[in-house]
């Protein structure tokens, strides 16, 4: 008996014969699971929660986690060829999936306790828990370390209490909360009146963040008002959550106190890389559609896509989507998911990718006229999803700052 | 219980196809491959008799070139427990029975109890394999399943023409061949996959097989003269107007060109 081995040449889109078979899967789910339901989701601001737990089944929400914990093991490439795959049939859809595995279970994956991974990750992984991550507030987004919820300790507990908004996952319908959640809270101890968390506060000095594994049921901890009319992403389910002096278990403190701001850095790269992917399938799609309606439509005797003006929007898009797709998996496969260094890559694939997404849907939306901009064709939501990706998980503003900081830190980064 | 499933790679239904250089067959490079469609419902049937019989093992079994790996790596991550891969350029070219011989040479080998195969190939179209396979294994067999059932015996309900169905009855060992929509063929879960790179992939040559001459382009007793586009037609012509409008203009012109 003897094995073939792998003698296929080298694809950065599938590297491996597990990423062809993944490829493949995902080809066939998202056409016959996913498309079908995607725009009446849209039209009725639903999560589809029968679905997420078909995409827990066939193993697409456990990816990265480890195998003894119900995942697949896989890296980053493999994030990104899901999150990729769902997007370009169902943005809406794509962002649970990825607020839940990468914001949610791959950060306590990295950062989770044994004990706290052995408790999460299969729930999660298997799609019996959903979660999501919860960093912003109301009076607070780009500036998260001067965020205001907070975790005081209290014997075997910390009393938590603020608001987080803009949670994705914050439930699954307008009754039920989500499952379990990641929350970012200060954790500074309290001195005396006017003492020295007075003095910071006033100072703007960084706090001391925490994270915390808040589970549904903790008494306190309620689902406020859920985010209806978003412009976008409206399969997803967008909530604000309330935390009213809700008691948390120490043991469900992640790693130590103060530790919260290097969890939120330690993921960000596989965070950013993944909405870049999500902004690729978006791409995709458009560009299919413009093709196809090109080489349909008539104008003037002839189709469209004999049209300068046409081709131009075709081709610009059909070429940007490639560069970026190109960008996005080189950056992928040099991820190190347990460890860093790819950071600057990472913040500029999301600014590329997101960007030349949302240009390659307003085109489609162009060369469709009057029949793209109707809410049956599939472009007209692909244009109010790629939007929300140059806001969330990093302002293009955010990307900006880091990106020049670094290079200012950095400057062999231009040389090689 | 074994089951042997036979795995036809065939151009993806979505791949572009042109005819070769030597106009013999179509051009091979850089187009996308799959399980032959036929196949991929025969393969759906045995997992599904795996998912209700413990113990029972199914082996698929493949012959062609390095890019056929990937079609049994599909099919080990869809659930099949093992692959025959009968890879050797000595094997290329073979026609329908030289295919049924090394497909033969295997099966007496894996001694199964039910063969499975597609009813026919989307490239080749031939229908021919399968019950040539039969034949040189000395088993009953039946074709264009559309249900199956194990209850002691195999039921098997096939597709007639006009719309009509039969019900067969065969014992065991004997051979099925598959239509296309007799079950909904499930795509390879991320923990399928993560197990197929442990399952082994058994590779052959002709000769291992003890058909070295007997099987390959220069036994073949059917070969493709040519492959071509046929030339497109003079064009057509749409009538248009009511259907009595119609109807008068064809019969017009039936008169006209003397068709009658």
């Amino acid at each position: 008996m003897s094995s073939t081995g792998d003698a296929r040449p080298f694809d950065l889109l599938a590297p491996t014969p597990e990423h062809a078979l993944l490829q493949g899967t995902l080809r066939e789910f998202v056409a016959r699971e996913v498309e079908p339901q995607a725009n009446e989701h849209d039209r009725s601001e639903r999560f589809n929660h029968a679905l997420f737990r078909r995409a827990g089944e066939l193993g697409l929400l456990g990816v990265t986690l480890p195998e003894e914990y119900g995942g697949a093991g896989l890296d980053a490439v493999a994030a990104v060829q899901v999150c990729e795959a769902l997007s370009t049939s169902d943005p809406g859809f794509a962002l649970s999936v990825l607020a839940h595995s990468i914001l949610f279970a791959h950060n306590v994956s990295v950062n989770g306790s044994e004990l706290q991974r052995k408790h999460v990750l299969p729930r999660a992984a298997s799609g019996e828990w959903i979660g999501g991550l919860c960093m912003t507030e109301p009076e607070v987004g780009t500036d998260v370390l001067a965020l205001r919820t907070t975790a005081k300790r209290d014997g075997d507990v910390y009393r938590i209490t603020g608001r987080k908004t803009f949670i994705t996952n914050g439930g699954v319908d307008e009754k039920t909360l989500g499952d379990c959640f990641i929350v970012y809270a200060a954790t500074e101890p309290e001195r005396s009146e006017g003492g020295e968390r007075a003095r910071r506060r006033a100072s703007s000095e960084p706090k001391a963040i925490s994270s915390f594994l808040v589970e549904k049921g903790m008494p306190g901890f309620s689902l406020g008002q859920k985010w209806k009319d978003k412009a976008g992403m409206r399969a997803s389910f967008t909530a604000e959550l309330v935390f009213d002096d809700v008691p948390v278990p120490a043991e469900n403190r992640m790693g130590e106190e103060g530790e919260g701001t290097l969890h939120m850095m330690r993921n960000l790269e596989i965070e950013r890389l993944t909405l870049a992917a999500m902004s690729l399938g978006i791409a995709q799609r458009s560009v299919q559609v413009m093709v196809d309606y090109a080489n349909d439509r008539k104008a003037f005797g002839k189709p469209i896509r004999e049209f300068g003006q046409i081709q131009r929007y075709v081709a610009e898009s059909f070429a940007e989507w490639r560069s970026a797709r190109t960008f996005v998996y080189d950056v992928a496969r040099r991820i190190d998911l347990h460890g860093s260094g790819q950071r600057l890559d990472a913040d500029a694939t999301k600014l590329v990718a997101t960007q030349m997404a949302k240009r390659a849907a307003d085109a489609a939306m162009q060369v469709l006229g009057g029949y793209g901009y109707m809410g049956e064709y599939v472009v007209s939501r692909l244009w109010r999803d790629a939007k929300l990706l140059e806001i969330g998980g990093g302002t293009l503003e955010a990307h900006h700052k880091n990106i020049s900081r670094e290079l200012a830190r950095n400057p062999s980064m231009l040389r090689d | 219980m074994k089951i042997m499933v036979c795995i036809k790679q065939v151009p993806h239904q979505d791949a572009r196809l042109d005819v070769n250089g030597a106009g013999t067959w179509i051009q091979e490079e850089n187009i996308k491959f799959e399980i032959n469609p036929y196949d991929q419902n025969a393969l759906e049937a045995a997992l599904q008799l795996k998912d209700k019989e413990a113990g029972t093992e199914v082996v698929v079994v493949s012959i062609g070139p390095e890019r056929v790996t990937q079609s049994l790596r599909t099919a080990l991550g869809m659930g099949a427990d093992r692959a025959v891969h009968v890879k050797d350029g000595a094997a290329d070219g073979s026609d329908s029975l030289g295919t049924a011989k090394i497909l033969a040479a295997v099966a007496k080998a894996e001694s199964p109890d039910l063969i499975f195969a597609g009813f026919m190939s989307d490239d080749g179209n031939l229908a021919a394999t399968g019950p040539m396979l039969a034949t040189l294994l000395g088993i009953p067999h039946t074709t264009t399943a559309v249900s199956f059932q194990k209850n002691g015996a195999i039921q098997v309900e096939r597709e007639l023409e006009g719309g009509a169905l039969e019900v067969v009855e065969l014992n065991t060992p004997c051979l099925v061949t598959t239509q296309t929509g007799m079950n909904q063929v499930r795509y390879a879960s991320l923990k399928g996959i993560m197990a197929a790179k442990k399952k082994p992939i058994d590779v052959k040559t002709v000769a291992d097989l003890g058909l070295a001459g007997q099987v390959g382009a220069d036994a073949a007793k059917i070969k493709i003269e040519k492959l071509y586009t046929p030339p497109k037609g003079q064009g057509a012509e749409i009538l248009s107007g009511s259907v009595d409008e119609v109807v008068g203009k064809l019969v017009g012109k039936i008169k006209e060109l003397g068709l009658l």
